[in-house]
């Protein structure tokens, strides 16, 4: 018999009853074979979980922080009531939707130094030119942010809008991806994109709102989609069309 | 003190709190047994902790918490490992030897049973992913091979590899 059989006879798992019986009945016959697995036996047994791995006092606090702001959220979007005219209204959404897209379109395919107006509220921080600042940016960083942007496009073209706990975790999660992704453009010297990712964030908060209205949530995502392939084409394109790219310039 | 729910109705903030205090090191631990990466590890919890806070009014009372959000852990550190490194999912149908005669082997023989994970930093990613779902977190081998999407075979295959590497290991470095 090999040591297969009797690993699997130590996890009491994988085997029939008749193979465990016959397993059982050998090894009170063959004294040789119960020592072989005793020493199996003792050898897995040693191969016990150590003391884990300490966390950090700062992940621990983030853990803590992860329950205090779904709670919060949670909190503000059930005592959240929508007003007589909400500013996301569908005729709002849908014109500065417009707004954003024809601004994001000029700014990006043109390349213009586009400067925002200092009272452009949350579309100012959209209008941003997304190459990174000083020239010093891992690629590492820039692809992990493209990978970014096309997971989150693909989420949010999949959100699922007629199942509220399951779009409440997957924006829950991007928001929590989004807030890694921006702290990480401010580390990779990208303070530009920093603010992009900022800017996504109230726009998922609304997205998640339990009630939020149908039409409401379409343009919210509609407008996500675009920005998000937006920022996946400049960054793409920044790569392909023979600029350097972040390493390349480090 | 672990966090046992101790009445009806869902999980408070409080009891997660409890539960995070008293356990996180240990859904930490798990997560980078399997992903071996400190920052997937942190993911794995952090994405965890907000479904299981999301999907709180699904938790069955008559189970622990930290035991409910550690399985979640577990998945989550699957999950990222899958979307991360696919090709660590992928059972191997040839054996990788094990360089069990190192300077830095001997050097660590002693660390051996003290730290399990660095001796599993010697097995392939499906090994390490099979032994330590069986190994450490008793999971079925069917339960593996359904979360993996591999065969039950592939998944006996895999763990017996990595108790071999790691018996061998033993045997080598402390004469056992």
């Amino acid at each position: 018999m090999n040591d297969d059989k009797l690993t699997l006879y130590f996890y009491k798992d994988g085997l029939t009853q008749a193979e465990r019986l016959g397993i059982t009945n050998a090894l009170a016959a063959d004294t040789e074979l119960a020592a072989r697995y005793k020493l199996l036996s003792n050898s897995l047994s040693r191969l016990s979980d150590a003391e884990p791995d300490a966390v950090t006092p700062d992940m621990m606090q983030r853990f803590h922080n992860t329950i205090d702001r779904a709670a919060n959220r949670e909190r503000g979007a059930t005592s959240t009531t929508s007003p007589p005219v909400h500013f996301w209204s569908f005729f709002w959404g849908a014109a500065i939707t417009a707004a954003l897209a024809l601004g994001i379109g000029i700014g990006v395919w043109f390349g213009a130094d586009f400067e925002p107006g200092p009272d452009d509220g949350i579309g100012r921080d959209l209008f941003v030119d997304v190459t990174p600042q000083n020239n010093v940016v891992p690629v590492v960083f820039q692809r992990s942010i493209t990978n970014y942007f096309r997971e989150s496009q693909r989420d949010i073209t999949d959100l699922p809008m007629d199942a509220e706990a399951d779009r409440l975790i997957l924006i829950l999660r991007l928001i929590d991806h989004n807030r890694l992704f921006e702290k990480a453009a401010m580390q990779n010297n990208s303070p530009e994109l920093a603010r992009v990712l900022r800017a996504f964030e109230p726009i998922l908060v609304k997205l998640a709102a339990d009630d939020i209205a149908p039409e409401e949530a379409e343009v919210l995502r509609a407008q996500l989609a675009f920005e998000l392939n937006v920022m996946l084409t400049k960054l793409t394109r920044d790569t392909s069309d023979g600029r350097q790219t972040y390493s390349e310039r480090t | 003190m672990v966090a046992v729910m101790q009445g009806g109705g869902e999980p408070t903030q409080a009891e997660f709190h409890e539960a995070i205090t008293n356990r996180a090191d240990r859904w930490f631990a798990a997560c980078l047994k399997i992903t071996r990466n400190r920052a997937m590890a942190e993911d794995a919890v952090q994405e965890a902790l907000l479904s299981a806070w999301a999907k709180r009014s699904q938790f069955q009372h008559d189970a622990r918490l930290d035991t409910w959000i550690h399985r979640i852990a577990v998945n989550a550190a699957l999950q990222l490992l899958r979307k991360n490194r696919p090709a660590s999912f992928e059972p191997l149908d040839f054996e990788i030897p094990d360089d069990a005669d190192s300077q830095e082997d001997v050097h660590h023989a002693g660390e051996l049973e003290r730290d399990l994970g660095k001796a599993l930093t010697h097995l392939s990613d499906i090994e390490r992913i099979c032994f330590v779902l069986k190994h450490i977190e008793q999971w079925r081998l069917r339960e593996i091979a359904e979360e993996l999407e591999i065969n039950v075979g592939a998944v006996k295959q895999a763990l017996f590899r990595g108790v071999g590497k790691l018996r061998k290991r033993m045997t080598t470095l402390q004469g056992v």
